[in-house]
């Protein structure tokens, strides 16, 4: 490598006119960014390490102090965060560089990046599909080479199914382990904030430099010391097995990441979940019963959209709430409002978390025996984009391979596993808490011999300046 | 779940809905509440619920104001700068107030 990484990142940032001119002109028909501005916030020049003066971006319900805050959503159109999220803040001290905000669906809350008030995300693999969701754009923005890095957020595979659909690596943490100050709640016992990058050396680093438990984050934890074992630590992985209803392209990537771990001399065995069938109901019981309350918050009395005038209060939240929030949003709310409803908490939201343990403790009692579990990120490679291929409901059953990680607080990664017929899928691996290196490691012994591929899309040449690392596939 | 059930609840969520949104949502809602009670059969009586993605105590501090984590430099007026940067989001001021549109 003739460069370090490091001054060709710092080379691109001095020319933050030109690297925005660039970005912006590639990202015109991806729609991946929402606010793009790469000279905003200058590299704080204390930062060093592996992440100095790489420019990243940042999912819009995470905030970035003097970027906007839009969550996608009309009801915050406008807002810009005073502050950075915790997350945001520990990357910028280690010198990394805020370049801009990008696309999700409103609030989190989908699996396409089609629900949202900046309108839809392109997959670069294929502009008619979608970039997968909710963090669609921070998915689109990496596999299209614009940025080295991402953040995301993932309450239920926002960080993973995207970065399936795109063809990049996607850690969601350990539930705790990045600290959610700073990110827009949606659904607080479930969401992280997770990373998306072709470099699996940058996730480690930029989960290195986040993680860790911050005092304004009440459910922030430490990581203890040992637990990062090293890859000759996996010897067994059990792969989820039975009626998966996988598309042809993603069963070909499974059962070429099955033989890829055998030919590693893993033990490979087959392995079902009891609790399989209940993952889906339970989750979007208390998703949605989180979201109902979490999203009182926006009244459109102290920020964010309302109307000129009202007949009285209620009628000003009802109406700011009515003209804000979109389609989607007001489902959740209303099917979370109506399972707390009292009569009803017992039938829907207790069970649900009663359902919630049995699904840990499924969980637990699998890696008494088993390293990692592998299973698909999402059963259909990328969709068209609209409800034609998929509709709402089928998507929401569609996350049953990511919901449980969210459900027990488990760290998984979503691994490019080859293209087919143009379009890259995903697999998963799901490891016990703070098992983020084991995971990482896993994924070292894919890229050998199935490398992430970039999309026809990839802007080459900015990316070779950008991420000369991730192309070289070892530290400078 | 019926249409009046649909508007019940959303009076309860504090949210209006126009005609053609109760029409799409209504049906929408129904389908997942349908869904839901696949939960009916797996037998839960033994199951403490989960209410806590992780089980940590309260975590507490000394109850002393800390300077608020912001990147905008002190105001004259001696106001946290953050408190002043939250303030600028508002729709509408007055001094340090504020102001919601007319309700009559």
């Amino acid at each position: 490598m003739n460069a370090s990484p490091e001054s060709s990142w710092q080379s691109v940032l001095a020319a933050a006119d030109r690297y925005a001119a660039a970005i912006g002109e590639r990202d015109a028909d991806l729609n991946a960014f929402l606010e793009l501005d790469p000279g905003r916030r200058p590299a704080d020049p204390a930062g060093s390490g592996p992440l100095r003066g790489m420019p990243f971006a940042v999912k819009d319900n995470i905030a970035v102090r003097g970027f906007r805050l839009t969550c996608g959503s009309r009801m915050l159109a406008g807002h810009v965060s005073p502050y950075d999220a915790t997350v945001v803040a520990r990357l910028v001290a280690a010198g990394a560089v805020p370049v801009g905000k990008t696309n999700l669906d409103e609030f989190g809350m989908g699996s396409s990046t089609d629900n949202s008030a900046g309108g839809p995300t392109n997959n670069p693999w294929d502009m008619e599909r979608v970039a997968g969701g909710s963090s669609g754009g921070s998915a689109a923005a990496v596999a299209a080479g614009l940025v080295p890095l991402a953040i995301g957020t993932d309450t239920g595979g926002s960080v993973r199914q995207p970065a399936a659909f795109c063809g990049v690596y996607g850690l969601k943490p350990t539930y705790g382990s990045l600290s959610r100050y700073g990110l827009v709640a949606y659904a607080s016992s479930l969401e992280v904030a997770g990373l998306l990058s072709y470099d699996l050396d940058l996730i480690r680093a930029a989960y290195g430099a986040a993680c860790g438990e911050d005092t304004m984050d009440q459910t922030s934890v430490g990581i203890p010391d040992g637990d990062r074992l090293p890859p000759a630590a996996v010897r067994r992985v059990a792969f989820l097995g039975g009626e998966l209803g996988l598309d042809a392209p993603t069963a070909a990537g499974y059962a070429e990441a099955r033989r890829l771990v055998e030919s590693q001399g893993i033990s490979v065995d087959e392995v079902e979940l009891a609790t399989s069938d209940y993952v889906v109901p339970a989750y979007y019981t208390i998703a949605t019963a989180e979201a109902s309350a979490n999203l009182a918050r926006f009244n459109g009395v102290r920020y964010g959209e309302r109307p000129v005038f009202a007949e009285n209060p209620e009628e000003l939240v009802r109406s700011a709430r009515g003209a804000g929030f979109g389609s989607e949003v007001k489902l959740r709310i209303l099917l979370g409002t109506y399972v707390l409803r009292s009569g009803f908490q017992e039938q829907y939201y207790q069970r649900a978390q009663r359902i919630r343990t049995a699904i840990r403790r499924e969980l637990a009692k699998l890696y008494e025996t088993y390293d990692l579990l592998v299973l698909p990120a999402y059963p259909i490679v990328a969709f068209r984009h609209g409800e034609g291929e998929l509709d709402a409901f089928q998507q929401k059953l569609a996350d049953r391979f990511t919901l449980m990680a969210n459900l027990a607080a488990l760290p998984a990664l979503s691994i490019p596993a080859g293209v087919h017929d143009g379009l890259p899928v995903g697999v998963q691996a799901m490891g016990p808490m703070f098992s983020e290196e084991r995971l990482l490691s896993f994924a070292e012994l894919f890229a050998k011999d199935l490398p992430p591929q970039r999309p026809p899309r990839y802007a080459s040449a900015l990316a070779d300046e950008l991420a000369s690392r991730g192309e070289e596939g070892g530290r400078a | 779940m019926d249409r009046s059930e649909l508007d019940v609840t959303a009076e309860l969520a504090l949210m209006d809905l126009t005609d053609d949104e109760r029409a799409r949502l209504e049906p929408a809602v129904a389908q997942l509440l349908e869904y839901f009670s696949v939960m009916d059969r797996i037998d839960v009586s033994s199951l403490e619920p989960t209410t806590h993605a992780l089980q940590e105590g309260n975590r507490l501090r000394a109850d002393v104001p800390v300077a608020a984590a912001s990147g905008a430099s002190p105001r004259a007026s001696g106001a946290s700068p953050l408190a002043d940067d939250i303030l600028e989001q508002a729709p509408e001021l007055e001094d340090r107030f504020i102001a919601i549109p007319n309700v009559l």
